[in-house]
């Protein structure tokens, strides 16, 4: 018993955590900047393809092997430093209290142009490097060989999930971020500047998003149309926790991860609708999601 | 001719409409889509009809729509048929053309779904340049593609469509495959695997989640049931097309500890689930068959002792493709342009071309040297076999084609840096596919041992 359960458990936390990864940028964003971005997927896989660039560029030039971890994290740095400024000055603020639907039409017209882009820059090619995968070897845990990194994904979700509890918690950042969230004109008016916690936001949402796209390149490749199938994925997971509410994104990954894992393992044809099915059942019963409320929001 | 010129731009503008209504798919959209369909087809109807007389002059050039997927996972398996087809069209025209026509090639993205793929195909056959298609590389595409060639008669040639379902009917006029299908493809794994491993007992599938995947699951099932009939299938999973990650699969696979995965898996999806499989144990618990496993060998480290082929006898080092000069010059060729020596959907579209090439040729005899119209470029196709870089493409009275199919064994070999096929065995093309008109799955079940025992064992192709 405990051998066919060990395989269930332990592939649903691998795959909530890629699934987490790649939907709690796009809550952060929403709960802060009001701006549901469909762009996020791109910018999920933008950060798989400049990570597999490094690494490979690491590998190329027979530097260490284990430069290849700070490079996955440098990536994420690096894509929101460049990009997250530059969408959120450049595009996203022209849409604060415009109506959702010119929101998600410029978003998604960004959407476009990063797929494209990428399309231009990285060929149409699938990329791959395992570097980072192939370092930390493998276990045998109840009968099934995992690779280690999977596991060290599990344990990187976490402290994505505290460490983003802590920020918004315990640092004049997240009390600042907290506030905007609370009372947008309020917290202007008190001298707080929400255009620079609106950028710093914005770019932490990136940041997350292009981590998520560096961490699954080890075990996943990075093709065109990745994007799409991400941002997907990462809206029913923020319909199911609750549009902006972090621990509810870390939950519904949870949900996700395991429908997925035992449609695999009981209904396989039903691998694909099983995120879907989870969402339709959570919103019939709650329709702001299970950790979103009518009223209140928060991060 | 005024009329077929303007026919041609307003069927161009109407197709233009529908791909700009591919975003909205609201109802009253989605009727003016319709409506559209019904206007373009009707159209380039006209056009094709307005053009007979001048089909007969030598035309300025000769124009091919190829349909292939040039962006996407797909574009792993889909660009080294683009990447074939600019070359042997390069070889082609360097010669001086087709009977002396230049020949010059429209590309179609296949990535772009059946409905953009449909108006490109109707946009291009609206064009009286365009006489040949050569589409398409997705089984679920040519199903598409099929009834709209025959509505506007155009002679389409399935450079890859794999699914037997599309010539089944027997009655196409227009649709030709010089290529096997689903049944001579995975009947082949079915012989080869209990040659090689004839104490199998258990079996897990992973294949692509849509029309091909299924098919080769059900023909390889009922293959292995008809041959060995205690054979147990543990597990059958059918990921999304184009997903990156097989982790979960993975340990439903270990899990299940099958004597054997059988997989069909292509592209980027069969790169991505071997990188991920291999470090998890599966090719050493399992034997493993990638059935489009040549494509890879280049590209992902397989290890030995893998049962791969190239559904077809598209090998370019096959004992039969190393002993044609021409063969070893475009697997060459392939190689300074491309960086790498061509893989089965290469050497595909390089045949599905000659066999154009050769079609105009034979039509060309048959009616005094004169240009042929569509109808008879299409007749010329009809039962011919041509010699290919790799064997012979016969064609059936059905339309359907006899390709011999080559499996083996992946094997380090000392020439190279990747791992070749070797221990092969190459199956005649007819004793794998039953007569036009018979049903496939029902002619598999009526195999028996003795038919596998007739055939050509590992090893006998050298």
């Amino acid at each position: 018993m405990l051998t066919a359960i060990i395989p269930l458990l332990l592939d649903s936390l691998a795959s909530a955590a890629l699934i987490f990864f790649a939907a709690v940028g796009l809550t952060l964003v929403f709960s802060v900047l009001r701006v549901l971005n469909v762009a996020h997927g791109s910018l999920y896989s933008i950060g798989g393809y400049v990570a597999a660039s490094i690494c490979l560029f690491v590998a190329s030039r027979q530097l260490n092997s284990y430069l290849s971890f700070a490079a996955l994290l440098f990536s994420a740095v690096f894509v929101a430093a460049i990009f997250g400024p530059l969408i959120e000055r450049g595009l996203v603020r022209w849409t604060y209290g415009k109506s959702e639907a010119v929101q998600i039409l410029i978003t998604f017209g960004l959407f476009l142009i990063l797929e494209d882009l990428q399309r231009l820059i990285f060929g149409v090619q699938s990329f791959y490097e395992d570097a980072p995968m192939r370092l930390l070897g493998t276990s045998s845990i109840g009968g099934v060989v995992y690779l280690n990194y999977q596991i060290v994904l599990i344990g990187m979700a976490l402290l994505v999930v505290i460490g983003l509890r802590l920020l918004i918690n315990h640092t004049r950042l997240g009390r600042l971020i907290t506030a905007v969230v609370t009372d947008r004109e309020m917290a202007q008016s008190i001298g707080i500047d929400t255009n620079r916690i609106f950028i710093l936001a914005f770019s932490l949402g990136v940041f997350l998003a292009a981590l998520g796209g560096a961490l699954a390149t080890p075990t996943s490749g990075i093709a065109p149309g990745l994007g799409a199938d991400t941002m997907v994925l990462a809206f029913a997971v923020a319909a199911i926790g609750g549009l902006g509410q972090i621990e509810g994104a870390a939950v519904a990954s949870l949900i996700v991860g395991l429908a997925r894992v035992l449609a695999i393992y009981l209904a396989p044809s039903l691998d694909a609708v099983a995120p879907y099915a989870a969402m339709l059942a959570v919103l019939l019963i709650r329709p702001y999601g299970l950790f979103g409320s009518v009223t209140a929001r928060r991060i | 001719m005024a009329f077929k010129d303007i026919s041609i731009v307003v069927a161009r503008y109407l197709s233009s409409l529908e791909l700009a209504f591919r975003l909205d798919r609201g109802t009253p959209q989605a009727n003016l889509r319709w409506a559209v369909d019904g206007l373009a087809g009707a159209l380039a109807l006209g056009v094709v009809a307005a053009t007979p007389v001048a089909a007969q002059e030598k035309p300025g050039s000769l124009g091919l729509g190829l349909f292939t997927f040039t962006s996407g996972p797909a574009a792993a398996y889909g660009m080294p048929g683009k990447n074939a087809a600019d070359l042997i069209i390069d070889e082609i025209n360097a010669k001086g053309g087709i009977e002396g026509v230049p020949v010059s090639a429209t590309y179609v993205d296949e990535a772009q779904g059946a409905q953009g793929v449909i108006a490109e195909y109707r946009r291009l056959a609206g064009d009286a340049k365009n006489q040949v298609m050569v589409a398409a590389l997705s089984s679920a595409n040519c199903l598409a593609l099929a009834p709209l060639a025959e509505q506007l008669e155009v002679p389409t040639v399935g450079w890859n469509c794999d699914t037997h379902q599309l010539l089944i009917d027997g009655k196409s006029k227009y649709v030709f495959r010089p290529n096997g299908n689903t049944v001579p493809e995975f009947v082949a794994y079915a012989i080869y695997l209990l040659d090689r491993k004839p104490d199998v007992k258990t079996v897990a599938i992973i294949n692509p989640d849509y029309a091909f995947g299924h098919d080769a699951a059900k023909i390889f099932t009922a293959a292995l049931k008809a041959l060995k009939p205690d054979v147990e299938i543990v597990a059958e999973l059918y990921p999304k097309l184009g997903s990156p990650n097989y982790q979960t699969e993975i340990s439903r696979l270990a899990t299940a500890r099958p004597d054997v995965v059988f997989s069909n898996l292509w592209g980027a999806d069969l790169e991505n689930f071997v990188r991920q499989a291999a470090p998890r144990g599966i090719f050493t618990s399992s034997q493993v068959i990638l059935a489009l496993g040549e494509t890879v060998l280049q590209r992902v480290p397989l290890p030995d002792g893998v049962i791969v082929g190239v559904l077809g006898d598209g090998w370019w080092m096959s004992p039969d493709a190393k002993a044609n000069p021409e063969t070893v010059k475009f697997a060459e060729a392939y190689k300074a342009r491309f960086g790498e020596y061509p893989v089965f959907p290469a050497i595909k579209m390089a045949n599905a071309l000659i066999y154009v090439k050769a079609a105009y040729k034979a039509a060309m005899q048959k009616n005094g040297g004169k240009w042929p119209t569509r109808a008879e470029l299409a007749d010329a196709m009809k039962g011919s076999k041509v010699a290919t870089l790799t064997g012979t493409a016969q064609t059936r009275p059905d339309n359907d084609g006899l390709v011999d199919q080559i499996v083996g064994v992946t094997v380090k070999a000392s020439a190279q840096p990747f791992p070749v096929i070797g221990d092969m065995v190459r199956y005649k093309g007819d004793s794998l596919m039953p007569q036009a008109g018979q049903d496939p799955l029902a002619w598999i079940s009526t195999l028996k041992p003795e038919f596998a025992r007739r055939l050509p064992k590992p090893g006998s192709y050298k």
